[in-house]
């Protein structure tokens, strides 16, 4: 069977999540979605574990939780869990964050019996732990071999193994002899398997992709996924294909356009200067505003980092596939907002016919969306599945903005920032 | 090993005001020390502006150089140095053989002698833009920098536009506007000089603190641009020498 999982969300003890983000209403959501097994988020977190002991139960068939009161909804949970590790390495601080999927709420209780030495796990949901990965990975590992530990939303520049604020250039530099113990590297939205497969060194870990959500409103949740084909869904199945990159069972990742993430280009939000990597290197990542640094973008690291051309593909890779959020594609259509009324009544109709957002995102037919929503919105919602759209890219906190139909709307889109365009003095000498 | 040099300013404020007008766009200076002067062309870190600088040796009290060497310093320690100090004070900037080192003596009511490291100097020659300028006009710095600090008040960059008759600045933000018209002959445009009708934008972060730095230098500016090619400043220095910007411009799409 088909299973779709988003390990990486929150809980509503984490910042800047809403009070309402609770497990019923993400299993709701999750369903409305087409995901199958979702990750609880914030396992670390001392209430929301006590959330989880109550509503969720052990699927005995399974081994993942299911609702207790509504276990006929096909929606399965992960326990799983973001930290932040906040440790010196030579003069710097260092601040990643990382992935803990575990496969029960007995694991996880020991994993924070653990980790409560190193930070409060009641401070938020995503804790900060004074620790070393390395020291994370040993702790995790140790509680359980079935455990798995993977770096967060690799690229972006706060936060992150490969960030360009507090980051490393190498995988080993940053989990050192616990590295062996690492199988997987969350892209992130600002990153696909393509920009990742520059670098060589990626080569040996499984990139997959979730949401790192901190709503359960389906433009947010699942917006990121990984795709499974196997035989009934479970923590092991889903580990072990994961570590053993088994394109059988680990299908493909979904995958946002990377240029509709929030850190894609170079640029600073306060000054509406967005810029690719090369001509940020022209500017010498100085901002042509304000003067001050840019927030180098994740398409600009990667060219950093990189030991390979553009379009270089290795051997033996997990397949992707570019799509959008429905709620994002018909609102881009129709010119209103995600959550308006106008969009949700559209998005409503489509997946109340053909069951779920998902299927309306990767299988329909054509024609048998435009019987049920507009002939625009269905031929959008093919141009998406099919990669034919451009995104004006993201940059400094901004998410990109899709275009999918007329190329005169990416000019007009680019604005201001295309309107008012810094030379330097290299292109007059 | 850097050759020896060394020299005096009886007006600490000219050094202190220079050293300001040139940190505003670098860092880190290196500056070519000759027997005829001291001077320095060098781009800021995003290559949008450059600043060029010349001091003969006829500025300084003394000046003694044995051969042509650069003196590569950092400016913004300099200025925590220099930025007490007053008009009748005298500066002297030396560098100590033996150390290597900066020696910075400054001699007014009482004496005070400060040491500062010696960079490595950078390699990089400068060339200025080649630019056909099409508009020279000269101004009253402080005229001209009042009324780009009210362009600022609406946005963050200028259009600066002339004719034969007058000089235009232009500034466009998202909900308000500027136009500021000196006339040609007026106290503020002393000169106007127009080849052809002229115009380009610019950014006003970085016109607003050259005019500021600079203007302690100059009381008279004279700019040089061409439509969408960088505009030159050059800010008269009655002591002698040079003190110009050069700065690349913004293209406007329709």
């Amino acid at each position: 069977m088909r299973v779709i999982a988003d390990l990486h969300i929150h809980g509503r003890y984490s910042r800047a999540t809403s009070q309402s983000m609770c497990l019923e209403e993400i299993a709701r959501f999750a369903k409305i979605k087409g995901l199958n097994i979702v990750g609880t988020g914030d396992f670390t977190h001392p209430k929301w574990l006590e959330e989880i002991r109550e509503s969720l139960v052990q699927d005995p068939e399974t081994g993942l939780y299911k609702i207790a009161q509504n276990q006929a909804l096909p929606v399965y949970f992960m326990i799983t869990t973001e930290v932040n590790t906040v440790f010196s390495s030579g003069r710097n601080v260092k601040r990643i964050h990382h992935v803990i999927l575990t496969p029960s709420i007995e694991t996880a209780t020991q994993i924070n019996e653990r980790l409560t030495n190193y930070g409060d796990l009641s401070s938020d949901g995503r804790p900060t732990l004074n620790m070393s990965p390395s020291e994370l990975v040993e702790e995790v590992m140790e509680v359980s071999s079935d455990n798995m530990v993977f770096p967060a939303h690799a690229w972006t520049p706060w936060f992150s193994i490969f960030g360009a604020f507090s980051g490393f250039d190498n995988v080993n530099d940053c989990y050192q002899d616990m590295t062996k113990y690492i199988y997987a590297l969350e892209t992130g939205l600002s990153s696909d398997p393509p920009m990742n497969w520059r670098l060589s060194q990626l080569d040996k870990f499984t990139l997959i992709s979730n949401s790192d959500s901190h709503s359960f409103w389906p433009w947010r949740m699942g917006r990121e996924a990984n795709v499974f084909e196997l035989k009934k869904p479970s923590y092991m199945e889903i580990v072990d294909s994961i570590r053993n990159k088994d394109k059988e069972r680990f299908r493909f990742t979904v995958e946002t356009d990377p240029a509709y993430g929030k850190y894609h280009w170079t640029g600073h939000r306060n000054c509406n200067v967005s810029l690719p990597p090369k001509e940020a290197i022209k500017l010498g990542n100085v901002c042509p505003v304000c003067r001050k640094k840019l927030t180098k973008g994740v398409e600009q690291r990667v060219e950093e980092l990189a030991d390979r051309p553009e379009g270089y593909k290795p051997c033996n890779t997990i397949n992707y596939m570019h799509l959008l959020p429905l709620s994002e594609i018909i609102s881009t259509v129709i010119g209103a907002d995600p959550s308006s009324q106008q969009t949700w009544s559209i998005y409503n109709k489509l997946v109340e016919k053909f069951g779920d957002e998902y299927s309306v995102l990767i299988e329909i037919p054509k024609e048998a969306l435009g019987q049920t929503a507009d002939e625009k919105i269905a031929e959008a919602i093919v141009r998406v599945r099919e990669d034919k759209i451009k995104v004006i890219p993201g940059y400094d906190g901004v998410y990109g903005r899709p275009i999918i139909f007329e190329e005169n709307q990416v000019k007009k889109a680019q604005g201001k920032r295309e309107k008012s365009k810094q030379l330097n003095l290299s292109d007059f000498l | 090993m850097n050759g020896m040099f060394k020299f005096r300013v009886s007006n600490a404020k000219l050094l202190r005001d220079m050293v300001a007008a040139i940190s505003i766009l670098v860092d880190e200076a290196t500056f070519n020390v000759t027997p005829e002067g001291l001077g320095l062309r060098a781009m800021d870190p995003s290559r949008v502006a450059m600043v060029d600088f010349e001091w003969p040796k006829t500025v300084f009290e003394d000046f003694i150089c044995t051969e042509p060497t650069k003196m590569c310093i950092n400016l913004g320690e300099l200025l925590k140095l220099i930025r007490r100090t007053v008009k009748d004070e005298d500066i002297e900037l030396s560098m100590d053989e033996k150390t290597g080192k900066l020696q910075v003596k400054i001699t007014g009511k009482y004496v005070r002698s400060f040491t500062m490291p010696l960079l490595e100097a950078s390699e990089e020659e400068v060339p200025t833009p080649k630019i056909p300028f099409n508009v020279r006009a000269k101004a009253a710095t402080d005229g001209l920098q009042g009324a780009i600090e009210e362009a600022g008040l609406v946005s963050d960059h200028v259009r600066i536009e002339a004719d034969s008759e007058k000089l235009v600045l232009q500034a466009a933000g998202d909900i308000m506007g500027a136009t500021i018209t000196f006339q040609k002959g007026s106290t503020v445009l002393l000169d106007l000089e127009v080849k052809e009708p002229s115009k380009a934008t610019f950014s006003l972060n970085y016109l607003s603190e050259i005019m500021k730095a600079a203007s302690a230098t100059s009381d008279i500016v004279t700019l040089e641009f061409s439509t969408d090619m960088p505009i030159r400043l050059d800010f008269h220095q009655a002591i002698g020498g040079k003190l110009a910007y050069y700065l690349a411009p913004r293209i406007e799409s329709a």
